[in-house]
């Protein structure tokens, strides 16, 4: 490689040379500054992807300068000082679209500009730097090795307290860093309790911890902590975050995006936690339980993982989404950038988008039926199951969905480059009960209870209109002649119903044949009758709104509707009159409701999807990909994520892109130390929380103060020598608001909080409705997570926030409670100070903030129509709006 | 008025050289620097955050950007055609003009989200209302818009626009320049912002007023939070989320509780010293407390004399809402606010939204709209003003030159209208065309980013240069500016 360095010396020295003579020449040379700075990564940005580590299309490299001489099929590309000669120019700047670089949609001409910045430094002799290396091979990446696990670095003793800090404590001493000590114990309750539970300790709480006298109180405390079932509440919301949880919306009460009552994923996700499910199990559950469990309602609830991508309109942003976020979640790559195109930076192929989109290709999703709920609207399941097993995937060419490429059906697979085995697609037989939903014990009787329940009402209301017409009740009323078919009709299906659910029993084994055929021989009679009503009551409305009708137009209409109607009503009574036959069923009692599409574009719902006795495997065979300990991404992009969650900075900068793309690990060993003891542990989350809250590391203090040199070595802090203090998420700052108040309101799961309720309801924040349209301003205001994608949350300081804290019912309803709480276990004045600085700031006041403290409730109390009370709630209100209360410090 | 210097301060820097360097820098700039810091970004030269100075030199300082929710009708606004009136009844397949449903014309660049509406309709409607020619460019402006109509010498007309998204998410590609199906981006109103900051340090710099009905109120998304606009409410005793207690407590209290605060703060600081994030709160807090006063000052219209407010009409009931809402736009743009998003009319997916009863739709929102608008045109130039200022009146889409049942229109992508004024853009032109019919732009195409890119450029803002790493935008999302319309 010395060659090339040679002749760019040479080059420049041509060119000082001949600056000398001809001084023309050397206005607008350039010099490898130059090149770096501007020439190259325009390169990089559009040329690299196909003339680079990655792709060399025309056997082209042009990664360096040597690489670009060298050449390719066609021969060198540049000519040192002499752009006219040099075919790169001649490509980038072809007017001619089959002829010019980089080709139409690969990526966007140079600029006139541009061109003449190549053009100088090419004419200057293509200055390069002093041994340019050229880019690395793909196949090399960090992300893509396996994960080894390494030894645990011999680090200083007295500082460490696990391998964590061994790691860190290796580049310390590398870099001269010296750790900053440890926080205050106070600080450190206030920080366990925020970061495992999301809540700060109470009085109580605090008062037990700093009494244990024991040298292990700490990991009491968190073990205390990891124990205690606000913790998978906490840490519910972190996952939801990166899983993308978002309830419903749609247009009135017409389901668009996500499901109804996917807060049955969201409780499932908390109770995982609080189990400790093992994080592959998780992923496991979530992918395909209803392939892996068919038979597990809790499992199912998984499955709203995938079910919360259902969009009605069009099926491919519905898996477009489905296959990006399970790439950048589970595994940190960017998959969405090769839907159009094969990737600029990773070795993935177009057609890789498509061979994990097919992964996907056959599931739809339903609602299952809850015991004792048959109302879709109330109640159910969101799952998801697979329902178009011979649906084929094709590659859309440029991604558009109107160029399917129909010639090549493609298969599921994995990128090459992560097919560390075969993959094994098994196609699963479904036991009855999945797909025949009403065998299930439940289903029938939660149909009747809904029978009776629509007749109660239509009786109510019914009821209700007889009562008010007395006043005036000489006229025939359309109201009440309506409201009477609903009851009637509300008890033919409620008898339907009872005689359906009475034939389902009896098909069961071990009844007899004969009762068998007689009890389905009344449900058929039970359904005609039915329809014989609903036949009999449309005859009636039409003939209500024939009365009604004005004018010539409408009259027309409501007689031709009328005489539509009363054909309806010749047939049932045609049907009803005849025997039942001896094969003749009805229509069962079905226990799950497809959620319906509209890809079709006809305006209404397309033909339902029944539910087919197997499924593809796909999922599954995803899944166990994903989690297989061999995958080099899953463990490092969790450990990341918990990382990051408990430190405030994680290993990998770019959380979602472990793409050559992405940022480097700033301590690739302690990455793959945690990975492997995540998967060593049985994939326990615990474990790694353990393990990070009971460093050193995570247990220094914040403050910089004393720190000038590892401030001078390490500004930025990346070799973490001190905690990075973050702000509270939303969720956070509001539930603390309402725990300190002693309102917060402890109830665990269930339907999400409706917006309108939200502003008086004391549930914990992660129990509100949240979707892309309906998110609480109060939350918002603190960078809430956005519904759509949020692998990591903004810290943002903006005046609103101010306001809020200022402003908001929420705090100043609370500030007068958590002041009467506090002088309820001290009357003195400092006192109350010093334990208001504890409860609500986490730190012992000085003498200095007692005395300002002092002086600012004198001059509240001085203030006309005031109180005592008022004066402390005052106070309350200025540590609420402390910086320290929003930081974790 | 405040000295109009650049503010750059209230916001965090998460990192202590971000903070140390910040003197110079735009808030929303600033807080996205320290994002992308925090990301491993801008260590390697090759990215730093906007400075607040355009990059070439600006024409226009503030934008109000007038949006009729809904869709308005092309026909029967700034864009006349005679011949719907000529065949209305007929199919369009039955009139000269069957070419404009050739399929390959219709095929969406990308594809579109059907329901209910958003479907092309075949039968011809006749227009709804007459036409004039206006002003000494003679301008064909609808009758509905009669106080506008003697302004048209101030507009540049641009009727050849089309978009791709043919439900009501195109209020969201206006405003984000993608179809929804590409996901979420920044608003034009955020990159403004993000770009130049702010003149004044006691507002919010970026302002919405009016609903936005049905998309997403995030702006910044990947600029950042502090990108995004600040919804106002014209209402003096309660014009911002959160500006005044929502409980007992008053003013007086809280102005001891400030100066408390701030003391315990700097005492905190002796422990932690030179802690960014602090730094920032405290400034942030010091911004809040002034708009408190501030906000309410510039919507309290006492100052303003009657005759003003005759012009923006704020003295008839029928034009009264959206008068004040213009009205305070002036307001806002006098204290150096740059970006100032006025939305007309809330209700389903907007006002204008006519599927049906289109006459009395249109003829009802545009007495709401219109006055008000000829006012802030006549005031904005009266006072000196215009020049400044790029005053932009746009919707989601226009609507089918067919009839949606008896007396309606359906959406509308294809082409439509969009008019600008003020800000170094000629007055009394107008730019591109669609066919006899009004289906298609046919000359001058102009996709929604083109709007952006002519106000960025009137700006002195290269959308280029505002790029952010790791976050490559297309060529489509920054547009081509329309220069025909420049002066």
């Amino acid at each position: 490689m010395t060659q090339p360095a040679t002749r760019c010396r040479w080059s420049m020295l041509l060119i000082l040379t001949l600056g000398a003579f001809f001084p023309g020449i050397g206005k607008g040379a350039s010099n490898p500054t130059d090149y770096l700075s501007g020439v190259k990564p325009l390169l990089r940005e559009r040329c690299f992807s196909c003339h680079g580590a990655l792709k060399q299309e025309g056997g082209l490299r042009l990664d360096t300068v040597a690489l670009m001489i060298q050449g390719g099929d066609s021969g060198a590309t540049i000519v040192p000082g002499d752009a006219r000669e040099s075919y790169l120019l001649a490509r980038l700047a072809a007017n001619d679209l089959d002829e010019r670089m980089p080709p139409e949609h690969e990526g966007e001409p140079f600029t006139a500009k541009q061109l003449a910045m190549v053009r100088t430094w090419i004419d200057s002799g293509a200055p390069a730097p002093e041994g340019e290396e050229p880019e690395a091979d793909p196949e090399d990446h960090w992300s893509f090795q396996p994960v080894v696990r390494p030894d645990v670095p011999l680090g200083e003793v007295a500082w460490r307290r696990n391998p964590i800090d061994a790691f860190l404590s290796h580049r310390h001493q590398e870099l001269g860093l010296v750790p900053q000590p440890e926080a205050p114990r106070l600080l450190q309750v206030r920080r366990l309790y925020l970061d495992l539970v999301g809540l700060p300790p109470s009085a109580e709480e605090i008062e037990r911890v700093v009494n244990d006298r024991s040298a292990m109180w700490y990991e009491h405390l968190v073990d205390r902590l990891l124990e205690d079932p606000r913790h998978g509440e906490r840490w519910a919301r972190h996952w939801m975050d990166v899983w993308r949880y978002s309830d419903w919306w749609g247009y009135r009460d017409i389901l668009r995006n996500s499901q109804k009552h996917l807060w049955h994923w969201r409780d499932w996700i908390v109770e995982s936690l609080n189990r400790d499910l093992p994080y592959d199990e998780m992923i496991r559950q979530m992918l395909a339980a209803d392939e892996l469990y068919p038979e597990d309602a809790d499992k199912l609830r998984a499955t709203g993982f995938l079910a919360r991508n259902f969009y009605i309109f069009n099926r491919n942003i519905w898996l477009e989404q489905t296959v990006e976020h399970v790439s950048k979640g589970f595994l940190g790559l960017t998959m969405n950038c090769v839907k159009c195109h094969d990737h600029k930076y990773d070795p993935f192929e177009q057609a890789d988008f498509y061979r994990m989109r097919a992964f996907f290709e056959p599931y739809h999703v339903r609602l299952d039926m809850v015991p004792g709920e048959a109302d879709y609207e109330r109640d159910g399941v969101p799952r998801v199951f697979d329902a178009q097993l011979e649906m084929p995937t094709y590659l859309f060419v440029r991604g558009q969905e109107t160029r399917p490429d129909t010639s090549t059906p493609i298969e599921p697979g994995v990128p090459d480059i992560l097919a560390f085995d075969e993959l094994e697609i098994e196609p699963v037989a479904l036991p009855t009960r999945a797909w025949k939903t009403e065998l299930r014990p439940w289903t029938a009787a939660a149909h009747v209870t809904l029978a009776e329940r629509d007749l109660a009402a239509a009786e109510r209301s019914l009821r209700n209109l007889v009562n008010k017409q007395k006043k005036d009740s000489h006229k025939p009323d359309a109201k009440i002649e309506r409201a009477t078919w609903k009851v009637k009709e509300a008890e033919a299906r409620l008898a339907s119903v009872r005689l359906r659910a009475a034939a389902s029993k009896a098909a069961r084994p071990g009844v007899d044949a004969m009762a068998m055929i007689a009890t389905r021989a009344e449900a058929v009679r039970g359904e005609r009758a039915l329809e014989l009503v609903k036949r009999q009551a449309a005859v009636a409305a039409k003939q209500l709104s024939l009365d009604q009708a004005k004018g010539d137009e409408r009259n027309a209409k409501a007689k031709k509707e009328l005489a539509s109607a009363t054909k309806a009503l010749r047939d049932a009574e045609e049907t009803a009159s005849k025997p039942v036959l001896l094969e003749e069923t009805f229509t069962p009692l079905e226990g799950a409701k497809w959620a319906t599409t509209r890809f079709l574009h006809t305006g209404r719902d397309d033909p339902p999807i029944t539910f087919p006795a197997h499924s593809s495997g796909r999922r599954t065979a995803l899944a166990r990909w994903i989690t297989d300990r061999r995958h080099p991404l899953t463990a490092r992009v969790a450990a990341n994520q918990l990382w990051m969650r408990h430190m405030g900075e994680p290993l990998v900068a770019d959380v979602f892109d472990f793409g050559r793309k992405g940022s480097q690990p700033t301590h690739p060993k302690l990455l793959d130390w945690l990975a492997s003891e995540l998967m060593e542990h049985g994939w326990s989350m615990r474990h790694l929380h353990r393990l990070i809250v009971t460093s050193a590391a995570y247990r220094m203090s914040s403050s910089l103060a004393g720190a000038e040199s590892n401030l001078a070595a390490d500004p930025d802090n990346h070799y973490w020598w001190r905690r990075t203090p973050g702000r509270l998420e939303s969720q956070v700052i509001r539930d603390s608001v309402l725990a300190l108040a002693g309102t917060l309101d402890p109830t665990m799961g269930g339907p999400s909080v409706p917006p309108k309720s939200q502003e008086n309801s004391k549930r914990r924040s992660l129990y509100f409705f949240h979707s892309d349209d309906k998110r609480n301003l109060f939350l918002t205001s603190f960078d809430e997570a956005l519904p759509a994608e949020c692998y990591r949350r903004e810290q943002s300081i903006v005046p609103q926030q101010a306001l809020a804290l200022s402003n908001s019912k929420l705090v100043l309803d609370a500030v007068g409670q958590i002041a009467t709480r506090l002088s309820e276990q001290t009357t003195d004045e400092d006192g109350f100070l010093r334990q208001a600085f504890v409860v609500i700031l986490g730190f012992e006041p000085t003498e200095r903030e007692i005395a300002a403290s002092r002086e600012v409730l004198r001059t509240w109390r001085r203030l006309p129509d005031t109180s005592e009370e008022r004066a402390r709630a005052n106070l309350v209100w200025a540590l609420i709006n402390h910086n320290d209360f929003v930081t974790i410090r | 008025m405040e000295e109009r210097t650049m503010n750059h301060d209230a916001t965090y820097g998460s990192t202590r050289r971000t903070f140390l360097s910040r003197a110079g820098m735009g808030f929303a700039s600033l807080a996205l620097g320290a994002m992308l810091h925090r990301d491993g970004y801008g260590s390697d030269g090759h990215w730093s955050p906007p400075t607040g100075e355009p990059h070439f030199p600006a024409k226009a300082k503030s934008v109000i950007w007038l949006f009729m929710n809904g869709g308005v009708s092309h026909m029967e606004s700034f864009d006349p055609k005679p011949m719907l009136t000529k065949y209305g009844g007929k199919t369009i397949a039955e009139t000269p003009f069957a070419e404009t449903q050739n399929p390959e014309k219709l095929a969406l660049a990308r594809a579109a989200v059907p329901d209910a509406n958003g479907q092309q309709r075949n039968k011809l409607f006749p227009l709804q209302v007459g036409f004039r020619r206006h002003g000494a460019s003679g301008i064909e402006v609808s009758d509905w818009f009669p106080n506008l109509a003697k302004q048209v010498d101030k507009l540049a007309v641009v009727r050849s626009m089309w978009t791709t998204d043919s439900n009501h998410a195109a209020q969201r590609e206006f405003h984000q320049g993608r179809n929804r199906i590409d996901g979420y981006f920044p608003t034009l109103g955020a990159w403004v912002h993000y770009g130049l900051g702010s003149l004044n340090d006691n507002l919010p710099q970026y302002i919405s007023v009016g609903t936005r009905p049905i998309w997403n109120k995030k702006d910044g998304l990947y600029l950042g939070p502090a990108n995004d606009a600040v919804p106002l409410r014209i209402d003096p005793d309660n014009p911002l989320d959160y500006s005044r207690p929502q409980g007992t407590f008053s003013r007086k209290e809280q102005s001891i509780g400030k100066d408390y605060i701030d003391k315990l703060n700097a005492l905190r600081g002796e422990r932690y010293p030179d802690d960014d994030a602090m730094a920032a709160r405290i400034k942030s807090y010091e911004l809040a407390f002034r708009m408190q006063t501030s906000v309410p000052d510039v919507v309290d219209f006492t100052q303003e004399s009657e005759e003003t407010k005759t012009l923006y009409g704020i003295d008839r009931k029928e034009c009264e809402d959206f008068g004040t809402k213009l009205l305070a736009a002036r307001r806002f743009v006098e204290q150096g606010v740059r970006f100032i998003q006025v939305q007309h009319g809330g209700g389903g997916a907007g006002a204008w939204d006519a599927h049906s009863g289109l006459k009395k739709n249109h003829a009802k929102n545009a007495l709401a709209v219109d006055r008000p608008i000829a006012g802030l045109l006549a005031d904005l130039a009266q006072r000196g003003l215009l020049d400044e200022t790029l005053v932009v009146f746009a919707s989601e889409f226009g609507r089918t030159p067919g009839s949606q049942g008896s007396d309606g229109r359906d959406h509308h992508v294809y082409g439509f209208s969009v008019w600008m004024a003020g800000g170094g853009i000629k007055g009394g032109v107008v730019h591109g065309k669609t066919d006899e019919i009004g289906f298609h732009a046919v000359e001058d195409r102009h996709y929604v980013t083109d709007i952006h890119a002519t106000i960025l450029k009137q700006l002195g803002l290269d959308s280029r240069k505002l790029e952010i790493p790791g976050r490559k935008r297309l060529v489509i999302d920054h547009g081509q500016p329309i220069d025909a319309i420049i002066a």
